[in-house]
């Protein structure tokens, strides 16, 4: 049963509203990208998406425009782009939202121009299309699928999979690896989307090769690559929430051995600071993360902060607070009587997993 | 939500304020005690985990931010904090405990187990620039304005923290949708906002340590770009942001092998400027780019 594919009218009723869409045009000759803004003017509705405006101007004004789309229904992730400064699917995107914001959905108020263009990180093949071969590539280096091995449980709970059913969820629109601030200054960074599948996998009890993963997973590129800035948990138009699952896998990482990496090192070495000093230990988490020789290679920067005034002390007495013996004793507790304290998600319905 | 009456609160400046980045914690003592809000030290509070021992050992994280949150809740007061990192990593962990009764009750067993008073859930984790648009007001602000900043062009850098995932800040965090509260101040002291790409990006602190080239070509990037924006100082809620993106401009210049150039400061030191409140109080000596030429080509404390 299928309703009758809703259009934008041709023609704009006498109340419509018009908006412009200012969309980054590009075309490639041989290597040479070559774009330029375009204005077109377009009429919408309350229920005009940014998907039915592009329809309606690639049917009525320009049917050289190019975009990809297909299910119209946050289902296929094919129409990712960046829209008023943040990657979303178009077909989830009302015109309206963008013009006048929607708090609820995170869309700040922009005005009567819509501002659109590819998704970022990614080589611009036509106007809004990107390569997404990388962005697979990724995916695909990751073996996305469990594999036989000697880690295999055979006994699945319903339970385990409240690990696995929010990333299952990822359509693979690209929106987070296009927000994505660590991708900007290393292309070669796996990515959320990726590390997000890598997560379903680890936590997946049938997986047979989980320590070989995570052993991977602690090398350049991986999950000690990512800054932590959340942009892909809010770019995620299906709440897979990426960051939250390279996070747990750091803590996966960890648990398993891989604490030879500095970013490991680092978030190893505060816990046992904040019993001893109560508060970081600037010196002293530099050591632990960078080593001896790494330390002297911070020598520069220690004397450019000293200029100022800026002298971190490896000993800051002044800073300690009361009652140290309590957060001992929380550790200790927590030794003895460990919580899993995850965060879980609900069976998303038929398919998920 | 929340328990603090009038303008009381449990002050929580965080480990940079307390040590590289003092001049952010002098500068939002001494504004805040100009407009009446009162920030009462936290005598037993350690460092929030800072997202780093949350992702070796949550659990240890959550019980070390809930003993912080029942040390505020006996003081019968919010916390407010100045530092983003502090922020994210308490609301994320308020976020839950108010949301999983169950998870909070098992945190509490090990807080009594500990000998710590059981967290109730009751606080709210505010930060200073919310408390100075929300609760002070613009009109207020204004009356305190001794040195208008003859529209100075302001970056704003937000820093990632104070707003995803908006999930828990619940568009508090005013940036792609709540009120915009760096350029509310800005507006309220007389300055010019600066828009550019950056605003709202990662300043790189967080991985500084371990991608050191990649940090200083993010930060300095933000830098360079609000300044071919035209920004003739930046400002950040953050000590954190304020120590990637201002101590540590000088070597992003040489990563770059360009000159940027940008005075940054917390935004707490910029309204401590507008306030007519002296250098040493604000702690201008510690920027790593003097913003003084920029001042006085605006006639500002001339």
């Amino acid at each position: 049963m299928q309703a009758a594919v809703a259009k934008t009218p041709a023609k704009a009723p006498p109340a419509a509203r018009k908006v412009t869409f200012r969309i980054l045009r590009g075309t490639l000759v041989g290597d040479q990208l070559t774009q330029k803004n375009q204005d077109f003017e377009v009429p919408y509705d309350d229920s005009t998406t940014v998907l039915g405006a592009l329809e309606w101007v690639k049917g009525e004004l320009d049917g050289s425009l190019t975009f990809r789309r297909s299910c119209r229904a946050s289902i296929c992730g094919s129409c990712g782009m960046y829209i008023n400064g943040r990657s979303r699917l178009a077909c989830k995107t009302k015109v309206k939202d963008l013009i006048y914001g929607n708090e609820a959905k995170n869309i700040a108020a922009g005005g009567e121009v819509v501002v659109i263009s590819p998704q970022l990180n990614q080589p611009v093949l036509k106007d809004l299309v990107v390569d997404i071969h990388p962005f697979y590539e990724k995916v695909e280096v990751l073996k996305p699928y469990v594999q036989d091995g000697p880690e295999k449980e055979a006994h699945v709970t319903k339970d385990s999979f409240s690990q696995v059913n929010m990333v299952s969820n990822c359509i693979m629109c690209g929106n987070c690896y296009s927000d994505c601030t660590a991708m900007v200054e290393n292309p070669s960074f796996l990515g959320p989307a990726a590390l997000a599948k890598a997560y379903r996998f680890v936590a997946d009890p049938r997986e047979g090769d989980k320590t070989d993963r995570l052993k991977a997973l602690s090398e350049d590129n991986g999950v000690w690559d990512c800054t932590r800035c959340g942009m892909c948990i809010d770019a995620c138009p299906k709440g897979v929430a990426p960051m939250e699952a390279i996070v747990k896998l750091r803590a996966l990482a960890i648990e398993a051995g891989n604490t030879h990496v500095k970013g490991a090192k680092k978030s190893m070495g505060l816990k046992g600071e904040i019993a001893t000093w109560g508060v970081v230990n600037e010196p002293l988490m530099m050591l632990n993360a960078l080593g001896p020789i790494g330390v002297l290679g911070q020598l520069g920067n220690a004397l450019n902060l000293m200029k100022k005034g800026k002298v971190p002390s490896p000993l800051p007495f002044e800073h300690r607070p009361e009652g140290l013996a309590e957060v001992k004793a929380i550790y200790k507790e927590l030794e003895e009587n460990p919580l899993d304290v995850r965060t879980r998600a609900e069976d998303s319905g038929p398919g998920a997993g | 939500m929340g328990i603090s009456t009038g303008l009381n609160y449990a002050y929580y400046p965080g480990c940079a304020a307390k040590q590289i980045q003092k001049e952010a914690d002098w500068s939002a003592r001494a504004i805040s005690k100009q407009l009446g809000i009162q920030l009462n030290d936290m005598p037993r509070a350690t460092c929030c985990g800072a997202g780093n021992v949350q992702e070796h050992d949550l659990a240890a994280g959550l019980a070390l931010n809930a003993r912080i949150f029942s040390e505020a809740e006996e003081m019968g007061m919010d916390i407010v904090t100045i530092c983003n990192t502090c922020l994210q990593t308490f609301t994320y962990a308020n976020h839950r405990f108010q949301h999983e009764p169950e998870l909070l009750a098992d945190i509490n067993k090990v807080l009594v187990k500990a000998g710590v008073r059981p967290y109730q859930g009751t606080i709210d984790v505010k930060h200073l620039t919310w408390v100075l648009v929300d609760e002070i007001g613009v009109e207020k602000l204004k009356s305190h304005i001794k040195n208008p900043l003859n529209d100075l062009k302001v970056a704003p850098f937000y820093g990632c923290h104070a707003m995803r995932p908006n999930e828990i800040f619940q568009g508090r965090g005013g940036t792609v949708n709540g009120p915009k509260y760096l350029e509310t101040l800005i507006a309220t002291m007389g300055g010019q906002s600066v828009d550019y790409y950056g605003k709202d990006k990662c300043c790189g602190f967080h991985y500084m340590l371990a991608h050191e080239k990649e940090f200083l070509s993010m930060s300095g990037g933000h830098s360079l770009e609000a300044k071919n924006a035209g920004a003739d100082v930046m400002v950040s809620p953050c000590t954190l942001c304020d120590f990637a993106l201002g101590a540590y401009q000088s070597r992003s210049e040489k990563a770059l092998g360009q000159k940027i150039g940008l005075p940054e400061m917390n935004i707490a030191q910029l309204v401590g400027v507008a306030f007519g409140l002296d250098d040493k109080t604000l702690g201008m000596s510690r920027l790593h780019q003097d913003p003084t030429p920029a001042f006085r080509a605006h006639n500002i404390r001339a």
